[in-house]
């Protein structure tokens, strides 16, 4: 399917493949190193017991780690036709504190046909906790090919 | 092993060994720019530039984590009709992180500061080899819930000027230089 | 009495009755843009060639037409005293201004029978005030395809007589997809899902 998609082949509904991503400690210190966000409320875990930033006395995902993985399931997707992002506005609804297992999907929701190589969808992203909980949603415009 | 020597062992790129992952150190709170002090509309571009390697890029996805071909083969983003390595859409969170280190645009480092979402704007492709300069301006800063918010715009160019991506950054922060030194001694500073 | 004649009684102002308010005309409808003909860019922007001189009977008949009756928009003297430059335009005002000056081609989609209103996005940078000639510039920002109903985002700018920037609308409308299917609403026949 993957290698045929395109924007015509596209329709409203379609349903994009998940990502499943287990999260520990040790992976979000790999992501502080990665985005060089080395903020303590990801990476410090005896800090978090007091500061408590969120309310909980552990540390949390980044948030853009969390839009990543909710970007791979639009790169997963689109980005091996030669798609590109173009927008995306994410809401993030709750802390992930570290050692949760979330999932991440979206389906396509609009079909912009502007032409002049401009022709967009939109996917409605979404991330949930282990217990089914929503911790992003989002909007995600994605340039796919002809 | 204390949690700065863990990530110290993931530190490959010449960019993450170069750059300090302490940020609690009192003394560089001093120089960020705190809620109440956040002038709206005054844009700066930020003096330190990011020079693009595919090592750069490949350490962002890894840290994703994200094992897509995509983001580290180079002959196979072609294939795929890219004209190079891809970047990982959120690989601007490392360019900023690496530029913004204080003054107007240290919010995001701010200990703290929470994440509740953003929108963010690609027009161009970020490439190896481009130089990478940041524009900020504070667009808007508010009180909602009894929490101190703020968004950005910063928009993202390379070496010819072309506009690369633009970000309405936003965050919730503590609101003064006090809550933040409360925060970096480890106690809760956020609400009002 | 039908309801052409019923509304007539309502006109008031010079503009109000100068403005055909047959929407059902077929000859009108062929000077329309429809749906999927619609160009979208920076490059379709078009300036209207109609200007709105604004008087301060046009601002009083659309709060009337609201209905609002806060004195801000009917008496100058109250309103400065609460601290605005002159008579106040109603917010919405902007919709007369639009509705007068785009009648056909490139814009005229808000006066298309079927057209559905889903929530508009306006900004103000600028009081209108009495005495002001305003234009308008536009341009097709977006359409899309969504439940299977046509969407269509254009950005409206207007500006006063000299050059300010009065307001920014974004408005978004559901349109029926082709000429054929405007033509259907014309006569009075539902032609808006895909």
């Amino acid at each position: 399917m993957a290698d045929r998609l395109t924007f015509d082949s596209v329709d409203c509904g379609d349903v994009l493949p998940e990502v499943k991503q287990e999260n520990t400690q040790e992976l979000t210190w790999k992501h502080a190193v990665a985005s060089l966000d080395y903020n303590p409320v990801h990476t410090h875990p005896e800090w978090c017991k007091t500061a408590q930033v969120f309310g909980l006395p552990v540390p949390v995902m980044h948030g853009n780690q969390t839009m990543s993985l909710m970007c791979k399931v639009i790169t997963d997707w689109a980005y091996p036709v030669g798609g590109r992002m173009k927008r995306i506005e994410i809401k993030l609804i709750k802390p992930v504190p570290v050692g949760s297992t979330c999932t991440y999907g979206g389906a396509v929701t609009e079909k912009h046909p502007l032409g002049k190589g401009e022709d967009f969808v939109t996917v409605e992203v979404w991330a949930k906790n282990q217990d089914g909980e929503q911790v992003g949603i989002g909007t995600a415009q994605v340039r796919l090919p002809k | 092993m204390g949690y700065l020597e863990e990530m110290a062992k993931y530190q490959k790129t010449e960019k993450q060994k170069s750059f300090s992952a302490d940020f609690l150190e009192a003394e560089q709170v001093e120089d960020y720019e705190f809620w109440d002090e956040i002038e709206i509309g005054k844009e700066t571009e930020v003096p330190i530039k990011f020079e693009v390697k595919a090592e750069d890029m490949i350490a962002y996805a890894e840290g994703v984590p994200d094992n897509s071909p995509l983001f580290y083969d180079e002959e196979y983003a072609k294939k795929c009709g890219h004209d190079g390595l891809v970047a990982h859409p959120l690989f601007g969170t490392q360019v900023a992180f690496y530029v913004l280190r204080k003054g107007h645009g240290s919010w995001l480092r701010t200990p703290g500061a929470r994440n509740p979402g953003q929108v963010i704007e690609w027009y161009d492709p970020i490439r190896v080899g481009d130089v990478l300069t940041i524009k900020q301006k504070g667009y808007d800063k508010w009180i909602k819930r009894g929490k101190y918010y703020m968004r950005y715009l910063q928009e993202t160019y390379d070496q010819n000027g072309t506009l690369k991506g633009r970000a309405y950054g936003t965050l919730i922060l503590p609101r003064t230089r006090e809550d933040v030194l409360k925060f970096v001694k480890g106690e809760h500073a956020l609400e009002a």
